[in-house]
């Protein structure tokens, strides 16, 4: 016993001298920090095709956004509100104090934008008088306006009882249109949505339905999500059953337990019968 | 110096008496007995002055922060029990280690509960589509685990659970329980009528929602009545005032206890080392919340303190693509899970078992 003891003393000295060693070779060691020039990380936030965040560090060690690698997806927020613009008058939310509501604007990234209004539907001209405009709210398949939109050869929404003028301006063709005929902003979406799914729009508005991010606090600070930035209005009702989304790619699965070699047991009952 | 004194008066009475051979005993236990006391006591004095001088060894010889700290942090209280000196201090400690452990400016947030705050939870099921966004935002925000190479290195603390989608179809109609005579007679416990698999965890199809799949993410449900606990031998883990359960990391001895007691599933313990790789390191951090772990404690969900407790979303709230997830102060009636209890169909799960969750599911 007495040896041992002698021996642990001596043992503890040299795991002393050494850690000391290991620990002055560990600082000599710098790491050589290789600047690469990235390509800019753009991933899609909601659903693909809507809205979309470019990644970016912010400050030293804090990026705006993570994406992940896998689908390409915004996974965590270091900044909430990059890219937001006050959401402006809303009914029934008057309440809410300045600039304590916002909304990521989507007129600049729809590429057809600018185009809808000046080059065919600007409303006025010969060939946009009355005789061109719909006779009636019979849907009319326009190839030209299917090639460039392909959601509209099959139209998933409302199931074949709505058509393109219920939702678009018929003159103003950059906005979309209210009840009483007035044009609404692609910013507001839910001032049109809510004309039918009325339950949604107060439920939106209470942040009972939909997507808030930035600060949990009544009153506080949050960006809102419109309602075409979760659901593509072309496409709700994609496939059976779809909740309303579009079918996305999933985030790769949990890792396996220790010993197991595949999860092929969640595939069959576990007591037979 | 203690060990020398004590050994020294040992010896004087050690002088007197005599050294017997040992007595021939059938006893084992008896038989074992050959060092006489004064050895007994030399031995140990010697092997604790040498662990000692070991310790003082590797302390005195490196001026790294890693160790220098980890030898405070050893004494340190249970953090419920700390003054706010020794949780400024504790904070101070643990933010020099980190900062120098991650190559960046790391911040270990103190702050308690805010008065008139108890959080709330709530998921609406239906909206669910299982695209495990969640479970990875959590991951960026919470500093898991997240090594690849050894099983357990990889902690993720919500589970999305898939569930067949009972139907009554036509080619399921005997597949009950007698045999052949299905789903007439209703089905039984290990077969519910219309429903074969139980659940699944690692399910990968290339696009969700499945038409004939329901998804379930659990995590830490936050009971008012946490089996967690009451069991916790050491009561590091508890109640923090605005609901919250907490884990104070440095007390966890690891004993699993609370795994074992939890119906929800919610708790992982770090089996390996943490591998949590510098640049993905999250810098702000809570000590009761995101904080680096070490090997060998226990960790679960905590609603991001870190952020809620100054206002924010949970980082799993924030990136849900359908907005099926919601948060908020379940003592203003005008928050968003006030709002869903007031109106909405809600259950909790397992209400059975009276941990009575804060984490409430509710569907249109």
């Amino acid at each position: 016993m007495k040896k041992i003891a002698t021996y642990a003393t001596i043992l503890a000295m040299c795991g002393g001298a050494l850690y000391s060693v290991i620990a002055a070779e560990n600082v000599a060691e710098q790491p050589v920090q290789v600047e690469a020039t990235k390509e800019p990380v753009v991933c899609f936030e909601s659903r693909k095709g809507a809205s979309e965040i470019t990644q970016q560090e912010i400050k030293p060690g804090w990026p705006n956004v993570k994406c992940s690698p896998t689908t390409g997806a915004a996974l965590w927020y270091g900044d909430p509100f990059e890219g937001t613009v006050p959401m402006g008058k809303m009914p029934l939310l008057e309440n809410i104090p300045d600039g304590h509501a916002l909304v990521k604007p989507r007129t600049e990234k729809l590429a057809l934008m600018p185009l809808c209004s000046t080059a065919c539907h600007n409303g006025v001209g010969p060939q946009f008088t009355p005789p061109t405009l719909p006779k009636d709210k019979r849907p009319t398949p326009i190839p030209t306006m299917e090639a460039m939109v392909p959601d509209l050869k099959n139209l998933q929404h409302g199931r074949d009882r709505i058509w393109c003028m219920d939702c678009h301006h018929t003159t103003k063709r950059n906005m979309l249109v209210d009840n009483f005929g007035d044009p609404v902003s692609f910013d507001q979406p839910q001032l049109l949505c809510g004309k039918c799914h009325g339950d949604k729009l107060r439920d939106w508005r209470d942040g009972i339905h939909g997507k808030r991010i930035g600060e949990f606090t009544t009153g506080g600070k949050k960006r809102w999500f419109t309602c075409t930035e979760c659901h593509n209005p072309h496409n709700v009702q994609d496939g059976l059953r779809n909740k309303g989304f579009v079918q996305l790619q999933p985030e790769p699965p949990p890792q396996l337990a220790k010993g197991m070699k595949d999860a092929k047991h969640e595939l069959v009952h576990p007591v037979p019968h | 110096m203690i060990h020398s004194k004590l050994s020294a008066a040992v010896s004087a009475k050690e002088n007197t008496s005599e050294r017997q051979l040992q007595p021939v005993s059938a006893d084992p236990a008896q038989a074992v007995l050959k060092t006489t006391r004064r050895d007994f006591l030399k031995t140990g004095g010697m092997l604790s002055l040498s662990s000692l001088m070991g310790t003082a060894a590797l302390m005195t010889q490196s001026d790294d922060a890693h160790a220098a700290v980890e030898w405070a942090e050893h004494f340190q209280k249970n953090y419920r029990l700390m003054t706010d000196q020794e949780k400024a201090e504790s904070r101070a400690r643990l933010e020099k280690r980190y900062s120098s452990e991650y190559g960046k400016q790391v911040t270990v947030d103190t702050t308690d509960a805010q008065p008139g705050v108890l959080m709330g939870y709530a998921l609406n099921i239906r909206k669910c589509i299982g695209c495990r966004r969640c479970v990875h935002a959590c991951v960026a925000e919470n500093n898991q685990s997240r090594g690849t190479k050894r099983a357990g290195e990889k902690i993720e603390w919500i589970q999305v659970l898939r569930m067949e989608r009972g139907k009554f179809d036509a080619g399921k109609m005997n597949q009950g329980y007698p045999e052949g005579l299905g789903i007439q007679v209703g089905g039984n416990a290990y077969t519910p009528a219309g429903q074969i698999l139980e659940g699944q965890y690692h399910y990968n199809p290339e696009k969700v929602p499945e038409d004939d799949a329901n998804y379930m993410p659990i995590a830490c449900m936050q009971c008012e009545k946490p089996p967690c606990v009451k069991v916790c031998p050491v009561r590091t883990t508890y109640r923090e005032p605005d609901g919250v359960v907490v884990i104070d990391y440095n007390w966890c001895i690891g004993c699993r206890m609370c795994m074992g007691a939890c119906p929800y599933w919610a708790r992982r313990l770090n089996v390996t080392n943490p591998v949590l790789p510098k640049e993905e390191m999250n810098p702000v951090t809570h000590y009761l919340g995101n904080r680096p772990r070490m090997r060998g404690v226990v960790e679960k969900c905590h609603w991001c303190l870190q952020r809620s407790r100054h206002g924010r979303y949970p980082a799993c709230v924030e990136v849900c693509p359908v907005g099926a997830r919601k948060f908020g102060n379940l003592l203003d009636p005008e928050s968003e899970v006030s709002l869903i209890l007031a109106r909405k169909n809600v259950f909790r799960l397992k209400a059975d078992l009276n941990t009575f969750p804060k984490f409430f599911y509710f569907y249109d």
